[in-house]
């Protein structure tokens, strides 16, 4: 109250002194330019003095002023005005939204340029195009948003990280995933999940929420990615969150529902088809062994003497509910402008204890201190826990005895989860039983019961996340600012695991906790000059320079303790009678020195050239070679807008820009101490300390360089109806830093030393068009697709060119060698089932046919042509060829939204073509282990049935379906068109709503995965067991499938 | 217009120190974790702990940790796969494996990794800043030898013909012997015959013999760490593999007294422990020569200890049971046998509860033991001699008696290396020693449940060379 009597005082001596002046009054009304709206607030200020008003709820203002002075009108995001007082005594002013939209601006780093000017490959993504769909990320939600972007969805697992590719793969040993840019930050991308016990997927993209995000802005050429320097070479995703817009504060209210279930799984056989099936395989064994027969597999009766026939899915999968709301509060005012935010989600997911729950708040604020300072911050905190099974369906976990994306393919339907007195079934071995009560398997049933791993053990995931940076801008004049900015990434990730006693992983250990804590930090400190002016009214030129420090520390430390004290115990803080060793530890640091700068001209907004540079320092390099220079160049051409093309042409073509650009980038992913040779300690029997060598470090390493050209045009027509873009582009990558391998036998620590040996290139053609195809008052239809081509070459690897093999776990399908494609498949060459004898043909290395039978008598050959006979078995080393490539040939997205009246409807497709994928898991579904198979086994060779497609059953045979080294049966054609999503809105009529007293409200109803057009037999052609692995693309081995998840939400507008 | 002048000196501080403040150690980050290769023979201390690395190195699970000695069993009959797990052996023992299989190219890696260890000590140990004593030196120099040759024979055991088969003749191993820090091209090197790597392990262990010290003031150490009768008991065991009886006497001699009782006279005093079952509980009795030591904070790795493999569930994971057929039927075996006691019966299968320990299964892995020693020298002596050599028949007794197993007599030399061979099947059952003396004896490998026989001519009959190896190393050649 005292401050408000202050104030009010403060103002009346104000007034006193414009009385005092005895000029005239002058009054008016300052509307807006959009609408005609009022806009109350607008700073209404006499120039070259403090004297100054502010309009009122209205928009109407009154002020005395002397007739030589002239009033300026200011407001946040809208152009200033200046009028001169004159003889007017009634001033009526209209002020237009902020010289471009912000819709209009593309981030570029360190800066903004208007789209118009651009004359680098940049895609913006509006946040409005991702919000209110459920994912755990933004990033899972751009697949087909953009050109020559590529974004798969690697399997059903929540908050599993998509794999993103900018203008294809830019690395072999380094990572390809593109750097990530927040709020002009560079934050941390790395999947934390990765980095801890394993199996609990952690994209630390979904802290940050995707209803806060205004656009994102996607760097692709050297001219545009140049100015993060050698971290570019994977482009860059600068996301840019809301910020409070001008008028009144605004309220808004979004939420959605979700049920979601797997999309697509595989037919199995059931019991009374498995007991057969593996009967025949063991008398065709013994048979061809020469040994007695006798059944394994036996109908087992529950006690009313049914017959037990499990399907192992029910006790797997589920249909997750999953919910999700957010509110902000954002406005501004003369000086400030605020946006507040709220979000939380919780989500199911398929596999049953599947859980992501998240909560977030953020607050962007930015304050005018003075005229020319401005102080501003960016604040986000977000939390989340996640539950994660063992789903087998995360590199490096794929092969999982407990993996829940294989158990309930390879367990005995004929044998049930529970007994009839209600436990569990398993044996005592640790097993799912085969023998237990009436129980007669005399072989294995399975390897663990998935529900007793459900029910008891334990995977979790807790992060917290506080990204968020501090800014102030001071203008030394209008065209001239500097800008400082402090950030923050600060992530840690509290990952416990627990293994129960009674059954699976924990069994032989009586139960094992692990706890893991993983800290990340980050600090960021930028300084930097903007400079721009325009010449004569036609040159316009900006400047930037500047510097960048930026601190990282990541480290963790964990416990591991075995043998729980009490059954009771679930948790690493509870009691056990073993420590074990900690599992993971590790503390590391890199820093990064960066000097930048940039310059822009246009010529009468004809003629434009750009030039960035970058120098960076890492501290990963060895001394006197931690610097490097990257650059970027670009020019366009606007033909639109000279002068002969629009008599000619500008009526029809509204738009024609040229461009090119060509640069050189880098890529920082060396590991923090790659220049040293190390040794590390341990111990030997407990007690002694041990030390050995463990790294063969090169003092020679330098970063990998990218050498990007593009060469595009930009297009309109019927004034800008018709928009689109075409591109071509090389990356001509050099210097790819390889485990250069080196024999086995040298014995030097992972068999390889890390060199700067490779390179390749990728090149293609992206198209993008988007256009109002119906545009009614009552029925519109917009419609965007694009198109982007890839082709990847190895041109050169390690000394000698030596092959580099990308393993799956346990298997090796891939191989990376010069003259083909990164990751192509390499399996032995099977050519179907020899109807003469039920073997599986293969094709040994000199293009032989031989054929394989698993069982034989004493002395014969398990191999042999198809005569008869011996040949030399077939090895995955000698035999192996490359079978096809994982890059898909061409991909895009076509996105349609069509509006009637007040429904909406959008529907977004994407494909991909021109690509191969290696079908693992179907090795698994024909394995003739205890396994359970795929109902299509039916079809195998027998006597009465030689043309059948699968070879003769043999019991225990792993070789004949491709478990034992892949082959080329498995190597299917990937092309899919899949409906990402449809989403069906309404918005409720203005009547309605004003009653409520809101501004906006929309219902609507979506499906994601709706529907998927593909001839590939496994659950989904997009799946990537190894996640993001440049080496082993396109594997689908053990992974849970896809999801679909139907949603209806609202969202309102206060 | 205060307020501007403070904020333009604000702006300028800022600016002047963004551009000053290039941290000088931002870009020298020392890691905290690991010490740099420079700095790894700075002091005593180091040094000795790169000899407990060296170790540390063929202590790894899958060498001489653990699945060594388990492939060298489940090669052989005594075992039946009860798991049908690719990852535990299963083509080892259903002799399915090939060069790309994961047990053939990690144990080579583990070796060699061990192997370069050794060389690089013995490249770098003796131009060290640290100051120790000569003598020490020499020890420490002994036991990087004493392990490369132990690596090796152990390599030779697996991947190659067995000397036996014709002198040696056959192709043997890349024998490195430099050590290799990743700088340079040394990636080709020809396999060397059997016979040259058994010369270069024989001039191995003869340096390792006379530079190691003759005990350690700790049992510990003398079971963890190599002696002179460490080097001395693993010639006998190289002389046993190449067939050279005469020489195998020589060496044995020197640590078996011509008559019982048997206890080596110089040096660790090792002898026969009274109990048997205690051997693999204690671990440091002076039976054991050679033991690869375990502990809660130093574990053999998953899937890779013994106990995992043999023992049933709920102790063990119950990997392999023991051959009904195999030697647990033979009536030499019989149930009175202490050794018939560390067998069990889980249902209808027989396990082998030799190594008892539960998880984390910390049993030590016995890597030689002194009836080791006493049953190849009886051998070696019954081979040489023309009729039925009682000293020979000494020992085997003097090992069968410690285990209540009834005192043989046999009539002819036949019988007699007949028994020392049925007798080593009973007392290393589960020690990794059957598939050596299949091969060194030019036998077929028995067949078992539904594997059946395989021939000394066949390629299963010893493993082939990892493709790893093959596909960067341009002069190395596979295996017929």
């Amino acid at each position: 109250m005292k401050k408000k009597k202050l104030l009010l005082s403060m103002l009346g001596l104000l007034f006193s002194f414009a009385v005092l002046a005895q000029s005239k009054r002058v009054t008016g009304k300052v509307t807006s330019s959009d609408d005609g709206s009022a806009l109350p607030g607008v700073s209404v200020q006499v120039k070259g003095t403090t004297k100054g008003t502010q309009t009122n709820n209205d928009g109407n203002f009154a002020i005395d002023v002397n007739a030589n002075e002239t009033l300026v009108f200011s407001f946040i995001g809208m152009q200033t005005s200046e009028v001169p007082v004159g003889g007017k005594t009634v001033i009526n002013v209209t002020l237009a939204n902020d010289g471009v939209q912000l819709e209009q601006l593309v981030v570029v780093g360190y800066g903004t340029q208007n789209r118009k000017d651009v004359t680098s490959a940049v895609s913006t993504i509006k946040g409005d195009a991702i919000k209110s769909i459920p994912a755990q990320s933004f990033d899972q939600l751009l697949s087909g948003k953009a050109a020559g972007v590529n974004i798969n969805i690697p399997n059903g697992l929540l908050n599993n990280p998509p794999v993103i590719r900018v203008r294809g793969f830019n690395s072999i040993t380094s990572s390809s995933y593109p750097l990530i840019v927040v709020d002009g930050v560079i934050v941390f991308s790395q999947d934390a999940g990765s980095v801890g016990p394993g199996g609990i997927a952690a994209n630390p993209l979904s802290d940050i929420n995707p209803n806060d995000i205004e656009t994102i802005d996607i760097l692709k050429d050297a001219a545009a990615t140049a100015i993060y320097g050698s971290r570019a070479a994977n482009g860059v995703l600068v996301i840019t969150t809301k910020k409070g817009k001008a008028g009144k504060a605004t309220i808004t209210y979004d939420s959605n529902f979700g049920w979601t279930k797997p999309y697509r799984t595989f037919d199995l056989l059931n019991a009374s088809e498995y007991i057969m099936m593996k009967n025949e395989a063991e008398k065709n064994r013994a048979t061809l062994a020469g040994q007695t027969y006798s059944p394994l597999y036996f109908e087992n009766l529950d006690p009313n003497g049914k017959p037990y026939d499990t399907n192992w899915y029910d006790y797997v999968f589920q249909t997750g509910f999953q919910q999700s709301h957010n509110i902000n509060i954002s406005g501004a005012t003369p000086k400030s402008s605020y946006y507040f935010s709220g979000g939380y989600t919780n989500q199911e997911g398929f596999l049953k204890k599947n859980t992501f729950e998240r909560k977030n708040a953020r607050l962007n604020i930015s304050h005018n201190v003075t005229e020319k300072l401005i102080f501003g911050a960016n604040v986000t905190y977000s939390s989340s826990d996640a539950f994660a099974p063992n789903s087998g369906s995360l590199q490096g976990t794929n092969f999982n005895t407990g993996g829940l994306g294989r158990v309930p393919l390879v367990t005995a339907p004929n044998v049930p989860a529970f007994l009839p007195d209600g436990s569990y079934n398993i044996n005592t071995t640790g097993a799912l039983a085969n023998t237990p009560g009436n129980l007669l398997n005399k072989d294995r049933s399975g390897f663990y019961n998935p529900v007793v791993l459900l029910d008891l053990d334990k995977a979790t995931a807790q992060t917290d996340r506080f990204l968020s940076n501090i800014y102030a801008t001071y203008n030394f004049t209008k065209n001239l600012s500097f800008r400082t900015d402090y950030g923050i990434d600060n992530q840690t990730v509290d990952s416990r695991t627990f293994n129960n006693p009674i059954h699976g992983d924990g069994f032989a250990a009586k139960g094992v906790a692990s706890n893991y804590l993983y800290k990340s930090t980050r600090w960021t400190w930028q300084n930097y000059v903007n400079y721009n002016q325009k010449f004569a009214d036609k040159h316009t030129v900006s400047a930037t320079l500047g510097t960048e420090q930026q601190y990282t520390k990541r480290n963790m430390w964990s416990g591991s303790r075995q043998t729980v004290a009490d059954p009771f115990f679930d948790t690493y803080e509870g009691n056990y009678t073993v420590n074990n060793n900690p599992p993971f530890n590790f503390f590391t640091e890199n820093g990064f020195q960066s000097y930048f700068g940039r310059v822009t001209y246009d010529f009468a907004k004809r003629y434009y050239f750009t030039a960035s540079l970058r120098r960076d320092g890492l501290s990963a390099l060895a001394a006197g070679k931690k610097f490097g220079n990257f650059y970027g160049v670009s020019a366009g051409w606007n033909l639109s807008e000279e002068t002969f093309f629009k008599d000619a042409l500008g009526d029809k073509i509204s738009t024609l820009k040229l461009r090119t650009s060509y640069g050189k980038v880098g890529n920082a992913g060396i590991s923090d101490y790659a220049s040293l040779s190390l040794y590390d300690f341990s111990n030997y029997g407990g007690s002694a300390p041990a030390l050995y060598f463990s790294q063969a470090g090169n003092p020679d390493l330098k970063w990998e360089t990218s050498t990007k050209l593009d060469i595009g045009l930009n297009f309109g027509f019927l004034k800008d109806r018709i928009t689109g873009e075409l591109t071509y582009y090389k990356n001509n990558i050099d210097g790819l830093i390889l485990n250069s391998p080196l024999s086995p036998s040298m014995g030097v620590p992972g068999n390889s030393v890390a060199k700067n040996v490779g390179s390749m290139y990728n090149q293609g053609v992206e198209f993008s068009i988007s256009g109002a195809v119906i545009n009614n008052k009552a029925f519109r239809w917009n419609t965007t697709l694009n198109f982007a081509t890839q082709k990847n070459e190895v041109t050169a690897l390690a000394e000698g060119n030596s092959d580099i093999f990308g393993v799956t776990q346990l298997e090796t399908a891939n191989i990376t060698r010069v003259g083909y494609a990164l990751g192509s498949l390499y399996v032995v060459e099977t050519r179907g089932v020899n109807p003469a004898t039920g073997q599986r043909i293969y094709v040994n290395g000199k293009g032989q046919e031989v054929q394989y039978s698993h069982a034989v008598a004493t002395g014969k050959s398990r191999w042999t042509f198809l005569d008869g006979t011996t040949a030399p078995a077939i090895t995955a080393a000698a035999d192996s060829k490359i079978m096809g490539n994982t890059i898909p040939k061409f991909y895009g997205g076509w996105d349609n939204n069509f509006s009637y009246k007040k429904f909406d409807l959008s529907i977004s497709l994407i494909y991909s073509a021109g690509f191969y994928v290696y079908n693992g898991t179907k090795a698994g579904l024909h394995d003739q282990r205890f396994w359970n198979n795929a109902s299509d086994i039916l079809d195998r060779w027998t006597e009465t049935n030689t043309n059948g497609s699968w070879p003769r059953v043999v019991y225990g045979d792993n070789i004949s379906n491709g478990s034992s080294f892949p082959i080329s049966n498995n190597v299917e054609k990937g092309d899919f068109i899949k409906c990402r999503n449809i989403a069906l809105g309404y918005n409720l009529p203005a009547n309605v709503i004003n009653k409520i007293k809101l501004t906006n409200a929309r219902v609507f109803a979506q499906v994601t995965n709706a529907f998927m057009l593909t001839k590939y037999s496994g659950t989904d052609p997009e799946t990537s067991s190894n996640g993001n692995s440049n080496l082993a693309p396109g594997i689908d081995r053990n992974s849970i499938p896809q999801a679909r998840t139907l949603s209806c939400g609202l969202s309102l507008t206060f | 217009m205060k307020n501007t002048i403070y904020t333009k000196l604000l702006v300028t501080a800022l600016l002047a120190l963004s551009i000053s403040s290039c941290k000088e150690d931002l870009l020298d980050p020392v890691p905290k974790t690991s010490v740099s290769d420079l700095s790894a023979y700075d002091t005593p201390d180091r040094i000795e702990s790169l000899v407990n690395g060296l170790y540390r190195g063929v202590k790894n699970g899958n060498f001489l940790g653990g699945r060594y000695f388990i492939y060298n069993d489940i090669r052989g009959e005594e075992f039946l796969n009860q798991t049908n797990n690719g990852v535990t052996g299963l083509q080892t023992w259903n002799f399915t494996i090939n060069a790309s299989s994961n047990e053939v190219n990690n144990l080579w890696s583990s070796a060699y990794a061990a192997i370069n260890n050794m060389n690089l000590f013995l490249d770098k140990v003796d131009a060290a800043p640290a100051k120790i004593a000569t003598d020490k030196v020499a020890n420490y120099k002994g036991e990087a030898r004493f392990l490369r040759a132990l690596s090796y024979f152990s390599l030779l055991n697996i991947y190659a013909q067995p000397y036996t088969k014709d002198n040696g003749a056959s192709l043997g191993l890349p024998l490195r012997l430099k050590g290799e820090t990743g700088a340079g091209n040394s990636n080709n090197l020809k396999r060397s015959t059997v016979a040259e790597v058994y010369a270069q392990i024989l001039d191995d262990l003869n340096f390792a013999e006379t530079n190691l010290p003759a005990s350690y003031a700790l049992q510990d150490l003398n079971v963890t760490r190599a002696h002179k009768n460490t080097a001395i008991a693993l010639k006998v065991k190289v002389y046993l593999a190449m067939g050279k009886y005469a020489e195998l006497a020589t060496e044995a001699a020197k640590i078996v007294p011509a008559a019982a009782p048997f206890k080596a006279a110089t040096g660790v005093g090792h002898e026969l422990n009274a109990n048997f079952a205690a051997i693999f509980t204690n671990y440091r009795t002076l039976e054991s020569i050679l033991s690869m030591p375990m502990a809660t904070n130093d574990v053999p790795g998953t899937q890779n200890q013994l106990a995992f493999y043999y023992l049933p569930g709920p102790t063990g994971g119950g990997e392999f049971s023991l051959n009904p057929t195999g030697i647990y039927g033979s009536a030499s075996f019989a149930d009175t046998d202490d050794r018939k006691k560390l067998t069990s019966t889980s249902g209808t299968r027989i396990y082998l509860t030799k190594f008892p320990g539960a998880s984390p299964y910390i049993d030590w892995v016995p890597v030689m033991r002194y009836a080791e020693v006493l049953l190849s020298y009886a051998e070696a002596k019954a081979r040489l001699a023309t009729g039925v050599d009682a000293s020979a028949v000494a020992l085997l007794n003097a090992v069968r008696g410690r285990s209540k197993g009834s005192v043989l007599a046999p009539a002819t030399k036949a019988d007699l290396i007949t028994a020392i061979l049925t007798e080593r099947r009973i007392e290393f059952l589960g020690e990794g020693v059957r598939s050596f003396d299949i091969t060194r004896t030019g036998s077929p490998f028995p067949a078992k449940g539904p594997v059946n026989a395989v021939s000394p001519s066949q390629s299963e009959y010893v493993w082939p060379i990892p493709t790893t190896e093959l596909a960067v190393n341009k002069d190395c050649v596979q295996n017929p």
